[in-house]
């Protein structure tokens, strides 16, 4: 596909020039492990024997709340950076680069899949720190089985799945799209309900029933999910590895899905 | 693609939304090696042409071929073909210079050593050697100008689109830019098709000019024809009273004598330079004095008034054109 290295290149130059977006991308992470570990963790109000056997009900076995939510808070990094993918098209129709790119031979969709791909490559680092950040707080992440090489390519795979899902479905958006305003109305619409509507911060158990019910079609919780189970349980079961391929296929899956969709969209109109 | 002929339109034809006419009926043939110009107010149609010739948009009537290539059915051997300089700026601020040339090479798979060696000599061509390396965001208008000029090239085209080269440029890098357009087409021996609205431009540069309007051609020519075709200069005089204009009236030797305004004559002669002292000596003869006198040959802005029956700057004629430029733009976004 001409034109997808060198416009990834482009994306990936414009991140690390501009010091504001490269650094505060990378300090994200850690105020968000350490906010969101210590603002809803409810385990606290649980004290005593007894308290403790509810906590650990409560977080489905994870020896503390850090624990618990480092898949929930990963994905959710991985939601926030790639809904903003698709701001870049809209810059690039108003400041003039698109009229360059539909006058050349290149593919189409490889300017909007050069955004999908520059974004989850701007997440990995943030994973990095994130786990990293989680790890070194006080009473923070616990591999109570050690750190392995699972719990290294569930976490990669089921983040770089959640952000080729969501980057490709806002920048799909975006192609048309005219207004900045726009896009980050829809963005500011669904970021939270994404994020709370799923079991990225607190289990079915401790939500609603209608919530959890919902919650359990949202990709967030099932990327939030595949992470925390290897993370707590270290080596699954044979029914936890089901479980365990059923979310991760399903990220795929919709990630395949979206990706053929975007390309179909794109090549067939992206406007000027 | 015999007899030369490199890009050939047949009734090509543009509707926006159903209703909105931007071009309509267009037939033009252009010849390889020439620079060819399309000249036309705001809103003409100009714009809208090069798109559709650029295959960036869909005509919605008609057929194109450039280099041979169908429009529609081989838009993309057509974008291989091509150089594009658009109206806009299109360089990423955020890139240099250089990095933007060698990104759009890759678009066209240009290998890296050629694609350096290019650059060079284009860089150089259009003197932005010293600024290559800087962030495009610190160039001037001018300057910005100049690269678009040049990355359009780096693919080393047979044939390069200009739209509106020189649009907000000053009068002194609006001359410096045509300089480079002359020697792009003497020293890389390229296909220029020219929009402009500047007359001036199209008349310095294109050895052949389509004039049109409302999305039609109204006649088509190389500069010096069709401002022969206007035959004749105009002297205009303005003179210290109606009687006296009225007398001049009667001066003989001169193609015809009509009123342009008070007191004031325009006296359309073949020659001015010979038809001038007998319109002079007729003026002493008669013992009449004149306040003005001025002498126009006939620029493409006259063969424009010719057939349009207006000035190209004129935006009177007025809310309705001012409307249709307007809704096109937006229909193009």
């Amino acid at each position: 596909m001409s034109g997808l290295w060198p416009l990834t290149v482009r994306e990936l130059k414009k991140w690390v020039r501009n010091p504001t977006f490269f650094f505060t991308g990378l300090i994200q992470p850690i105020f968000w492990i350490a906010l969101f570990g210590s603002a809803f963790d409810i385990t606290k109000f649980l004290s005593g024997p007894s308290g403790s056997a509810a906590a650990s009900f409560l977080l489905d076995g994870a020896p503390n709340y850090i624990t618990y939510i480092v898949g929930g808070v990963l994905t959710t990094m991985g939601l926030f950076t790639a809904m903003f993918a698709g701001t870049q098209i809209i810059f690039d129709r108003r400041l003039g680069p698109m009229g360059r790119f539909l006058s050349s031979p290149i593919r189409r969709s490889s300017i909007v899949f050069s955004k999908i791909i520059s974004s989850v490559i701007r997440i990995l680092p943030q994973v990095v720190i994130l786990v990293v950040a989680a790890y070194l707080i006080p009473n923070g992440l616990k591999f109570v089985h050690g750190f392995t090489i699972v719990d290294v390519l569930v976490m990669a795979t089921a983040i770089i799945l959640i952000a080729f899902i969501f980057s490709s479905i806002f920048s799909v958006i975006a192609t048309r799209m005219t207004n900045m305003q726009s896009i980050f109305g829809i963005v500011n619409l669904v970021n939270l309900p994404l994020m709370f509507v799923s079991y990225a911060m607190f289990s079915k158990a401790m939500m609603a029933d209608w919530l959890g019910n919902i919650a359990q079609y949202n990709p967030v919780s099932w990327s939030a999910e595949a992470i925390r189970t290897v993370i707590i349980n270290g080596s699954l079961t044979s029914s936890q590895w089901v479980q365990e391929g059923r979310w991760l296929g399903a990220l795929a899956a919709l990630a395949a899905g979206l990706l053929l969709l975007t390309y179909y969209l794109v090549e067939k109109e992206i406007r000027d | 693609m015999m007899d030369g002929t490199i890009i050939e339109t047949k009734n090509l034809t543009k509707v926006y939304n159903g209703n909105i006419k931007a071009v309509s009926d267009l037939n033009i043939s252009i010849r390889e090696g020439e620079i060819y110009g399309l000249a036309g107010p705001n809103g003409a149609g100009k714009t809208t042409t090069i798109n559709m010739l650029i295959t960036r948009i869909a005509p919605t009537g008609g057929s194109a071929t450039v280099g041979g290539f169908d429009i529609v059915r081989d838009s993309l051997a057509v974008r291989r073909l091509i150089g594009v300089v658009p109206q806009d700026f299109t360089a990423d601020e955020d890139l240099t210079g250089r990095e933007n040339i060698m990104m759009v090479s890759q678009f066209y798979d240009v290998p890296k050593a050629k694609a350096k060696e290019n650059i060079g000599r284009l860089l150089k061509l259009v003197e932005l050697e010293d600024a290559a390396d800087r962030l495009v965001r610190t160039y001037s208008g001018g300057m910005r100008k100049r690269l678009e000029l040049i990355i359009g090239l780096v693919h080393e085209p047979r044939i390069l689109f200009l739209d509106e080269p020189t649009l907000g440029l000053d009068i002194q890098t609006r001359t410096q830019m045509w300089n480079y357009v002359r020697e792009i087409q003497q020293k890389l021996n390229v296909t220029i098709i020219l929009t402009s609205h500047y007359l001036e431009e199209i008349d310095a540069l294109a050895g052949k000019v389509s004039i049109i309007d409302h999305g039609k051609v109204l006649i088509t020519g190389s500069p010096s024809e069709l401002k022969a075709s206007l035959k004749g200069d105009i002297i205009t005089m303005t003179l210290t009273d109606q009687k006296s204009a009225d007398l001049m009236k009667t001066v003989p030797g001169v193609i015809e004598v009509v009123d342009a305004g008070p007191n004031t004559v325009k006296i359309k002669v073949d020659n001015a330079d010979e038809a001038l002292p007998r319109v002079i000596n007729f003026i002493s003869q008669h013992e009449l004095s004149t306040i003005k006198l001025t002498v126009q040959k006939p620029s493409l802005d006259e063969v424009f008034l010719e057939y349009t029956g207006r000035s190209i700057r004129d935006e009177e004629g007025g809310m309705d054109r001012m409307k249709t430029a307007m809704n096109l733009r937006r229909a193009r976004q």
